[in-house]
């Protein structure tokens, strides 16, 4: 086609920038993580503050025949570990377009997540006291509970999103729900980090 | 750009556009609307209905309390659980989701947004809301809520206060991202309107402190559900809410309300908000000290004690004390706009000056608390101060409720009825409230503290027994107070209900100065075809006084 002087005086003056896009799924993504963040976060303080008023006063803090085990909480720990790089290797593929790698770091991270989940069961059944036997019990069931709930909602926001991006939807607001479900993923591995440092290190 | 290319575009978009509905009607354009206008109503409206039973029964409570030689109304446990059922759902039920409603059908208007951020979860919110709240109240009807004796009873009361803190956490969520990322071209935050601001600020707050409640009520359950081992049982509950109803937490609910009262003044001042940049500090730094889960009743691991380590420790006088600050800081702006400007004396104003002036007094009232020698806490005094406050918010939003009705109603408010009734339940705040205050002062304990359970015929719990004939007769007065307050707010639900007949009031009756004045009343779908340039927080202010000549500079301009 040809270009005549009409087209031209359209682009003597550079186009009003288009408004920023609005990141409203980050947004209230980073609000909905805080607060889940809390709720774990309030259930650990209380514990640890409980856990030091029996200390202060002498006595020990795990009831007789609470058999708390190191190994599956730390592996919980390094799993989830393990977590953060595959889920941000999802984002950075996603972001060169490569559908390919971020299908694979996205089921690996559903591994991991599987796996972590499998963990913190099997540490629940290897201490050998049930949910009504004491008060620190019922903390620790508590806790850990929430914390398995809290990775499994990330699960199923990175699968429903890293699902939308890999099917085409690279651009907009699937990418940025990608970047959302990373974010609730990253605090719900910092969040395990404070459960695991006062449940299962300090004991 | 070919004409075959033009013709290929415009068959695409044609695919692409749905064919079109008719919009549902009747009770399926209720049920299933997203618009953050039909949901903001649905709160406002609802709030008001659980208010009304919010204050029979603490009317009922108060004039149990008027006579120390025996139960008139009720058996002492029960009137135990009817006072958590008055608490509970004036700030759960009632005064929060007033106000959270008003934000979200306004809160999109006065950021130039088209829609709320995430307007079927606001929906959802509000669905979830209101059954959570009817099991709420029931689960009282079938001996549960706090102090219940039917253990599923008790848990039901507790499942449902965690879903309707769920619920309102998701509405905070859901407004607070309209502000931050839903703004306008040219609003930023810098310029974002008050009340926008309040509910940013204050929302945040909420965000982070609706689940602390969540946890320490799940906690509550498993323990009921496993062994009652620690929390105390159906009567240790009501400890783990109490905190919300008590300063600094209490604050947070003042904050929107503020918000309502610094918006309202500039238009009927017909001036700006005077240092516009300060009430914003002001109102962030009110909601900041009101981040309060840390003053909760703490447990022991045996349940033998409830140590609160926090009672007149420096933080929390600190933190008394300073949230006095900015509400005399923003009274005095509003005073200053007021003195600078030409003041239209209207209802909203009124309303909304009623309002800010209660919780003046009431916060006020909590830096008393804190002077540890006026040994204040635990008694009625902070049931005063929890009165003054929720009252005062509640004014205000229905100052705010009456200032927004254009767009909200299509409609303006009755403007007597609206005024007869909301200041009724201003008279009613003060009388329920300075009795409960002066009954403090005499050591009467407060209901759920002390308990009218631990008291023996004849006497009130913490009060001498030469001042119980005093404190009976303040029992009463505070008892009609209550019932003061339901009247007022049942002539306000009325007026709400009746609305200005007659052609629709025009998209800007009062001269608003900021965005939601710029588009029609009710607004339209997508709410505006068109917003106006905006270089201050008072963008239509501005546009009013260009054309006509006239226009103020401002330290928000650009």
């Amino acid at each position: 086609m040809a270009t005549t002087v009409t087209d031209l005086e359209v682009f003597t003056e550079a186009p009003p920038a288009p408004p920023a896009r609005p990141r409203v799924l980050l947004v209230g993504t980073a609000l909905a993580t805080g607060g889940a963040a809390m709720v774990l976060l309030t259930l650990v303080a209380l514990y640890a503050g409980l856990r030091s008023d029996v200390l202060a006063s002498g006595e020990v803090w795990l009831p007789e025949g609470t058999n708390l085990q190191l190994t599956p909480g730390g592996m919980g720990m390094v799993t989830l570990g393990f977590s953060l790089f595959t889920v941000a290797w999802i984002v950075q593929a996603l972001r060169n377009d490569d559908r390919g790698h971020a299908l694979m770091a996205f089921a690996i991270t559903l591994v991991l997540g599987a796996a972590y989940i499998n963990v913190i069961a099997y540490g629940w059944q290897q201490m050998g006291v049930g949910i009504t036997s004491s008060p620190q019990v019922l903390l620790i069931f508590t806790i850990t509970g929430l914390h398995v709930a809290m990775v499994g909602v990330g699960m199923l926001f990175l699968a429903v999103m890293a699902f939308k991006a890999v099917g085409g939807q690279l651009t907009g607001r699937a990418a940025e729900g990608v970047s959302a479900a990373a974010l609730y993923w990253f605090v719900t591995v910092a969040v395990y980090g404070a459960v695991w440092y006062s449940i299962t290190i300090t004991k | 750009m070919t004409v075959t290319e033009a013709s290929r575009d415009a068959a695409v978009e044609a695919a692409a556009t749905p064919a079109p509905t008719a919009p549902p009607t009747g009770l399926a354009a209720v049920v299933g609307s997203g618009d953050p206008r039909t949901i903001g109503k649905l709160f406002v409206g609802t709030s008001l209905v659980f208010l009304l039973a919010s204050g029979v029964a603490g009317a009922l409570v108060g004039f149990e309390q008027a006579d120390a030689s025996g139960s008139e109304i009720f058996q002492a446990d029960t009137a135990l659980r009817v006072f958590t059922l008055h608490s509970t759902a004036a700030l759960f039920l009632g005064v929060l989701p007033l106000l959270l409603g008003l934000a979200t059908a306004v809160v999109p208007l006065q950021v130039g947004a088209s829609t709320v951020a995430f307007p079927r979860a606001s929906a959802a919110a509000y669905w979830v809301w209101l059954v959570s709240g009817g099991i709420v109240l029931a689960s009282y009807a079938i001996d549960g809520g706090p102090f219940g004796t039917e253990a599923d009873a008790v848990g039901l009361y507790v499942l449902g206060l965690v879903a309707v803190a769920v619920a309102l956490f998701v509405a905070a969520v859901s407004v607070v991202t309209t502000v931050l990322a839903l703004r306008a071209p040219g609003l930023s935050l810098r310029r974002t309107p008050l009340f926008s601001w309040s509910v940013l600020v204050g929302g945040t707050v909420w965000v982070l402190t609706l689940p602390v409640l969540a946890a320490m009520l799940l906690l509550s359950y498993l323990d009921l559900r496993y062994g009652q081992q620690f929390l105390g049982g159906s009567g240790g509950i009501y400890n783990r809410v109490a905190w919300l109803f008590w300063q600094p937490t209490l604050y947070l609910v003042a904050v929107p309300a503020l918000g309502i009262v610094a918006d309202v003044v500039p238009v009927f001042a017909q001036r700006r908000h005077q240092k516009h940049g300060a009430a914003m500090f002001l109102l962030g730094l009110l909601a900041a000290v009101g981040f309060g889960a840390w003053t909760q009743i703490g447990v022991s691991i045996d349940g033998s004690s409830t140590p609160t380590p926090w009672l007149f420790e420096g933080p929390w006088i600190a933190v008394s004390f300073v949230a006095i600050v900015p509400v005399l800081g923003l009274f005095g702006l509003w005073n200053l706009t007021l003195a600078k400007g030409k003041v239209r004396l209207s209802t909203p104003l009124i309303l909304a000056q009623m309002g800010a002036l209660a919780i003046l007094v009431g916060v006020a009232a909590g830096g008393a608390t804190a002077i540890e020698s006026l040994d204040l806490d635990g008694t009625t005094w902070m049931t005063a101060q929890a009165t003054l406050v929720l009252g005062g918010a509640l004014v205000a939003g229905l100052g705010g409720v009456a200032f927004w009705a254009p767009k909200l109603y299509g409609k303006l408010l009755p403007d007597a009825a609206v005024r007869l009734g909301a200041t009724v339940l201003f008279l009613g705040v003060f009388v329920a409230a300075v009795p409960e205050a002066i009954a403090g002062t005499l050591g009467q304990l407060r209901f759920a503290a002390g308990g009218i359970l631990s008291a023996d015929a004849g006497s009130l719990p913490g009060v001498d027994a030469a001042d119980v004939d005093t404190v009976e007769v303040l029992n009463l007065v505070a008892g009609i107070g209550l019932a003061v307050m339901v009247v007022g707010a049942l002539l306000v639900s009325l007026a709400l209900l009746k609305r200005r007949s007659g052609d629709g009031p025009g998209d800007d009756p009062w001269n608003g100065h900021t965005l939601e004045w710029a588009t029609t009343s009710p607004p339209a779908v997508g709410h505006f075809a068109e917003l106006p340039r905006i270089t201050s927080e008072a963008p239509v202010y501005d546009a009013r006084h260009a054309a006509a000549g006239t226009a103020e500079t401002t330290e928000a301009s650009a």
